[in-house]
């Protein structure tokens, strides 16, 4: 097994880091400190290690490293801070969203890919497009509405715009 | 974490079928939604693994000589929004709606759930009602399996360790066609299939009689037509009696056994009470949208 | 069912500034962006990799055990077997408290050395310089078992001849209840209903596996940072790896869920024993089927109702049997049994009661606390009873339960008096009506029901065990406030609910307040974050100690103003008097002046929940817990009657919660409570076959996703009548316990025939109907 040097673009940072093949994503995404991506199952069934892949949600767990060279990769930190946080982290914190915060970071990611593509979702989109990401706290409920609170703030914006 | 191996990473398709012919122990990764599940837990151990879910050349849907033609590395969701498939292959769009769930849809591949050789893939039953076949390239060969040769058992394909799946085909179904897939999980997302069904009217518009397919998944060891059930619906009205009396066929067609997600009884049971239910409703539809 | 009801009681609470507003939780930024840091996400300089060697046998004699090639494998530091520790067992106590009586000889060894119990059962841990090599080392440990029989059922474990998993015999506890003459009060029934119903051992599935770090520092402390809802096991920690408890000091990270699975130890024996070895710093982290295999289940139970019931629904004596499988070791089953002893027959007076409840050893998974802790189990059982006799009686099963409902100042089915509200009429009536009608379907294949269920859980630990917690509140000079209390957050928002308390207390803000907890040698000692007891126990000792603050607050602006500490007031991060709000004094500055005079401005109170003596098993007779809460939930389901699926339309969870602290955390419980529950009714299931579980993984193990559950409406009644700060009651697992009997009443009012195994799986409703169509 021969190591490689790759590049991983992530939230907007570029990071050169030589990685053995059966390194996965999830596994160097938090080896270079981007912890907000949790280890959960590392077989794709819960969704706590989502981020986004060249604008598309997928389980790092299921994704090597190398797979992922070159290509621009979005974690929930690279949403937004404490200081200035993304409108849907803002509305997870407010809307009771948040419990144990472990499922959090996949929850706002599917979320944000969601609303890039359909700013305007039901319900029923909404459960469908977070039915990868399990959350063993909330029942779901506080986080849907979240989603809602985010995207009729977004779309009030837009409007003023 | 997962064992070790080498990861070659073609960027053309000649390059790839030129690396899957070096060695034997080498296998194609697309999607990994479940070859780097059965890596990690030590069920599968190639040497060599070859990145095939990058290429070009094996993604994008299209239609060729009257037939629609799917890139093996097409994921899911890619089939889930596109309109050829929408149009020509309504059952398979229905299973990429219902399929795992949207992180896993966005990676995994149609080549890649049918080269897993699982009898609960969900592509499988739609693909199968399509009349689909599989094209597999080698370095020198080249050569188009109708599906239902394709799954030989589990987790066995026809696949030569060389070949590639290159794409799914199809023949675009006369105007007219409707294709339906149920499938029953333990949940209502991200669930294994405790079974499926892919339902398909096949309009003649030469003036014969619509013609049936009936296709079942996780009820024998792959994937299956239910011969006897279409060959009673053959050319015949979609009576109660005749519908009642298919899906009893359909049942029988199957060699369910049981897991943790159910029993070979009950799969057998619903199978026949969903192909009915499949069917009636068909029978309604077409009904209706003849008056 | 009907949905009148009778008026609540008029409250006058006094009103509050913080407490009662839907504020954002201290903890919740952090998480939503990412910046919380977890117990696995901690490294250290020069730390090491571990990994456990687990048994693959559920009963076997450890003939060899070989562990030299790991050894010697280059990049392992260590390797430990049993022959390495100072003493084999883990304490499996409720840990910091007095007054409970352990079964000899069978706690849990930290690694087995002579022979394993169940599948998973620790046996060597190696700590490597790289995970991977700490996975190589695990396979070149040699093992040979000599497989012994075990047994998998608990009824056959206490047959005579059965394998014996602990000596003297595999009964792990029992208890008893004697009220009354049950045979005298079934003789006097009119109509007598016996039933049996069973539930499966579920996994807690939290989604953050367990993970910790420890590392040595300079006075031979061994720290450990780890996520676990008990820092006070330092204590057992300390036995177990052979140092002074003031050697070990436990740092609780925000818990990624912990619903009682992460309340017995887990990782932190092995990461103790490692870092002592090695002294360098060593991390353990579960994989998810690691932790499936490593950590406690929820009980099965099988109960048996038989239940003498007047025409006119009087419920005159009943006889009640539990058997709970406690898997390979007791940890906590003796007490999760009498919690579902106490609670067996539900929020109903019945004056001729015989209970008989055991815990049985056997060679399957361990089980132990799980979030609702015996009363879920036995609500199950008494819930679906309560419905079969509306049935049998053909009554409104409302009907029924009103006339055999507790009511404030009643006793209970051990004798003791409930001096809170009891609101189960009304919260029944609220959460039926709040359904509302039946949704219609036009295809007779799918049946709609509705049900509910109406359960009292308690909150606080048992009396016996004498608990205590401290909190420690202090205000800074510039007029902001700490509050340093021992709890652990589990992400239910215990920390949360403190400082608001504070704020309450000290008129400021929420964001005025920060908080330290979870710490065994820093924060002081707030015993554990299970039982439903924080928010009462630590609150209100926080409340006492924000108090203290006032007080001494109140007193010196008093001098100031030259009124009276009574007509003064806190609000707004000021003080001012309270007819003359315009004569006011920053926080800040009084602060100050209290530092100038020397004056106490941070404060420790200790909370001392009431204390009782320890019941007589054989006939538990006196006060067991300081209250319990009562709760209903409503279920709406469709049934497909040809597949046996089953979708849940509509979730009403009606709690009185005493007084909801934090509103939206409040409805977040009983939201998150209720689709554990609704899990739990329909798909949750650990099998486990000879003593190996053929659900390893969350693909197998299946909780609800988004898709399963509907949104459950929460109705937040308050009583204010609870122990806990402002008469809060708890609201953890209560939010849990109604919810599973409501959906299994829902489904058996949907197709008329009662499923007496959870989960309720599609293949167990036709089961069901074939039953019935057969009569």
């Amino acid at each position: 097994m021969k190591a490689k040097a790759i590049t991983l673009n992530v939230n907007g940072r570029r990071h050169q880091v030589t990685l053995f093949p059966n390194v996965t994503l999830l596994e160097a995404l938090r080896d270079l400190n981007y912890t907000d991506v949790k280890n959960g199952c590392e077989k794709g069934d819960c969704g706590a290690c989502a981020v986004e892949l060249n604008g598309r949600i997928i389980n790092s767990c299921l994704v090597l490293a190398w797979q992922a060279d070159g290509a621009r990769i979005l974690t929930n930190a690279g949403l937004g801070t404490m200081e200035s946080p993304h409108p849907l982290q803002e509305a997870f914190a407010d809307a009771g969203a948040v419990q144990c915060g472990y499922c959090t970071s996949g929850m706002i990611i599917a979320a944000k890919a969601l609303l890039d593509e359909n700013p305007n979702p039901s319900e029923t989109e909404i459960r469908e497009a977070i039915s990868g990401n399990l959350c063993r706290c909330t029942g779901y409920s506080q986080i849907i509405n979240a989603v809602q609170m985010t995207a009729e703030k977004m779309m009030q914006q837009k409007a003023q715009e | 974490m997962l064992p070790e191996f080498e990861l070659l990473m073609p960027r053309t398709l000649p390059e790839a079928l030129e690396m899957m012919d070096e060695s034997s122990k080498v296998m194609p990764l697309a999607g990994g939604t479940n070859l780097l599940v059965d890596l990690r837990g030590r069920l599968s151990r190639p040497q060599t693994l070859i990145n095939i879910g990058g290429l070009d050349e094996l993604r994008g849907v299209r239609v060729e000589d009257g037939y629609i033609v799917v890139g093996s590395a097409a994921t899911i969701a890619d089939l889930k929004r596109n309109a050829l498939i929408a149009k020509h292959g309504q059952a398979l769009r229905q299973a990429a709606t219902v399929f795992a769930n949207p992180l896993i849809r966005n990676r995994a591949t149609i080549g890649g759930n049918l080269a897993y050789g699982s009898p609960a893939a969900d592509a499988a039953p739609p693909l199968l009602v399509l009349g689909a076949e599989v094209e597999l390239l080698s370095k020198d060969t080249r050569r188009t399996v109708p599906l239902e040769e394709f799954i030989t058992g589990v987790r066995k394909t026809v696949r030569h360790p060389r070949e590639l799946i290159t794409a799914i085909r199809w023949p675009i179904p006369p105007e007219g066609s409707v294709g339906v897939f149920r499938k029953l999980g333990l949940r209502k997302a991200d669930a294994i299939s405790v079974l499926s069904i892919a339902v398909m009217l096949l309009h003649m518009d030469t003036g014969d009689c619509d013609q049936l397919r009936i296709a079942l998944g996780a009820v024998a060891p792959t994937p299956i037509r239910a011969a006897a059930a279409e060959d009673l619906l053959d050319g015949g009205p979609l009576t109660p009696e005749v519908i009642a009396q298919a899906a009893q066929l359909a049942s029988e067609a199957t060699q369910a056994i049981g897991d943790i997600r159910g029993s070979a009884a009950y799969r057998k049971r619903v199978i026949t009470a969903l192909v009915q239910r499949l069917l009636t409703n068909l029978a309604k539809d077409t009904k209706e949208k003849k008056h | 069912m009907t949905a009148k009801g009778k008026a609540l009681p008029r409250l006058d609470l006094p009103p509050l500034r913080q407490v009662g507003r839907p504020l954002r939780r201290v903890d919740a930024l952090g998480k939503a962006v990412g910046t919380t840091v977890y117990a696995g996400d901690f490294t250290m300089p020069d730390m090491l990799h571990a990994k456990v060697f687990r048994s693959s046998e559920p009963s076997a004699h450890i003939k060899q055990l070989n562990v030299n090639k790991a050894r010697a494998l280059p990049g392992v530091a260590c390797v430990l077997t049993a022959d390495d520790l100072p003493d084999g067992k883990l304490i499996t106590d409720m840990p910091g408290q007095t007054g409970q009586e352990r079964r000899k000889e069978s706690d849990a060894p930290v690694l087995a050395a002579r022979g394993v119990r169940f599948v998973g059962e620790p046996i060597a841990l190696v700590a490597a310089e790289t995970l991977a090599i700490a996975e190589q080392a695990l396979k070149l440990i040699e093992i040979e078992y000599e497989v012994l029989p075990g047994v998998f059922d608990p009824l056959e474990a206490i047959k005579p001849g059965a394998p014996i998993i602990h000596k003297p015999d595999n009964i792990v506890a029992s208890w008893k209840i004697r009220k009354g003459n049950a045979e005298a009060g079934l003789a006097a029934a009119d109509l007598i209903v016996e039933n049996t119903f069973r539930v499966p051992f579920i996994d807690h599935a939290y989604i953050e596996p367990e993970a910790g770090v420890a590392w040595m520092d300079d006075q031979d402390v061994i720290n450990i940072r780890v996520c676990t809802q008990v820092v006070e096991h330092f204590r057992s920690i300390a036995q177990a790896v052979g140092v002074p408890h003031n050697k070990v000091h436990v740092r609780g990270t925000m818990i990624g869920g912990g619903f009682g699975g992460k309340e017995d130890i887990t990782v932190e024996i092995f990461l103790a024993l490692l870092t002592k070895e090695t002294r360098r710093p060593v991390r353990l982290a579960y994989t998810r089927e690691e932790s499936i295999l490593a950590h406690s289940k929820r009980h099965p139970f099988i109960i048996t109702h038989r239940t003498g019931v007047k025409n006119n629904g009087r419920i005159t004596g009943a006889k009640i049997n539990m058997i709970s499988d406690s898997g390979a070791y007791p940890y906590l089953s003796p007490y999760v049994l009498l919690y579902a002893t106490v609670t067996s027959c539900g929020p109903y007076r019945i004056d001729n009661l015989t209970v008989d409840s055991v815990s049985v050893a056997t060679n399957n998974p361990f089980a132990s606390a799980f979030r609702g802790f015996g009363g879920a189990q036995a609500a199950v059982a008494y819930e679906q009873q309560m419905d079969e006799m509306a049935k049998a009686l053909a009554m409104d099963p409302l009907e029924l339960r009103k006339i055999n409902y507790l009511k404030t100042g009643d006793f209970n089915a051990i004798g003791q008096q409930i001096k809170s509200a009891i609101w189960l009429e009304e919260e029944a009536t609220q959460a039926l009506a709040a359904l509302g009608k039946k949704e219609s379907v036009s295809d007779d294949a799918i049946k709609i029901g509705q049900g509910f269920a109406t359960t009292m859980q308690s909150y606080g630990r048992i009396m016996w065990f004498h608990d205590t917690s401290r909190s420690w509140v202090g205000i800074e000079q510039d007029g902001t406030i700490v509050v340093r209390c021992g709890a652990p957050d589990l992400g239910a928002g215990q920390a949360n609910s403190l400082c608001l308390i504070a704020a309450e207390v000290l008129g400021v803000s929420l964001t005025d307040v920060t908080f330290y907890n979870s710490d065994s040698a820093v924060t002081p000692l707030a015993g554990t974050t299970t039982a439903t007891r924080q928010l009462y126990m630590s609150g209100n000792a926080t409340l006492k100690a924000a108090k203290m603050v006032r007080e001494v607050l109140l007193d010196r602006a008093a001098q100031h103003f030259r009124e009276k500490p009574n007509n003064l007031d806190l609000a707004d991060n000021k003080v001012f008097i309270k007819s003359d709000p315009q004569q006011w004094l920053s926080l800040a500055d009084l602060s100050k002046m209290c530092a100038v005079d020397g004056l106490k401005l941070q404060h420790l109170a200790l909370f001392a929940a009431p204390f009782a003596d320890k019941l007589n098993p054989e006939n538990l007779q006196g006060d067991i817990f300081p209250d319990f809460t009562f709760s209903a939930h409503a279920i709406e389901v469709a049934v497909d009657t040809k597949t046996g699926e089953i979708t849940v339309l509509k979730s009403v969870g009606c709690h009185d919660v005493g007084r909801a602290i934090n509103p939206i955390a409040v409805e977040g419980q009983i939201q998150g409570g209720s689709a554990q529950g609704i899990g739990y009714a329909l798909m949750e299931e650990v099998q486990v076959r000879d003593g190996v579980t053929r659900t390893p993984s969350l693909s197998e193990f299946l909780i609800p996703t988004a898709k399963d559950l509907p949104t459950t409406r929460a109705i937040i009644l308050e009583s204010g009548t609870g122990v806990g700060p402002f008469g809060a009651k708890g609201i953890g697992e209560p939010a849990l316990t109604p919810a599973a009997p409501a959906v299994a009443n829902a489904v058996a009012n949907a197709i008329g025939v009662r499923i007496h195994n959870l989960p309720l799986t599609p293949e167990r409703v036709l089961a069901a109907l074939d039953r019935a169509k057969r009569g």
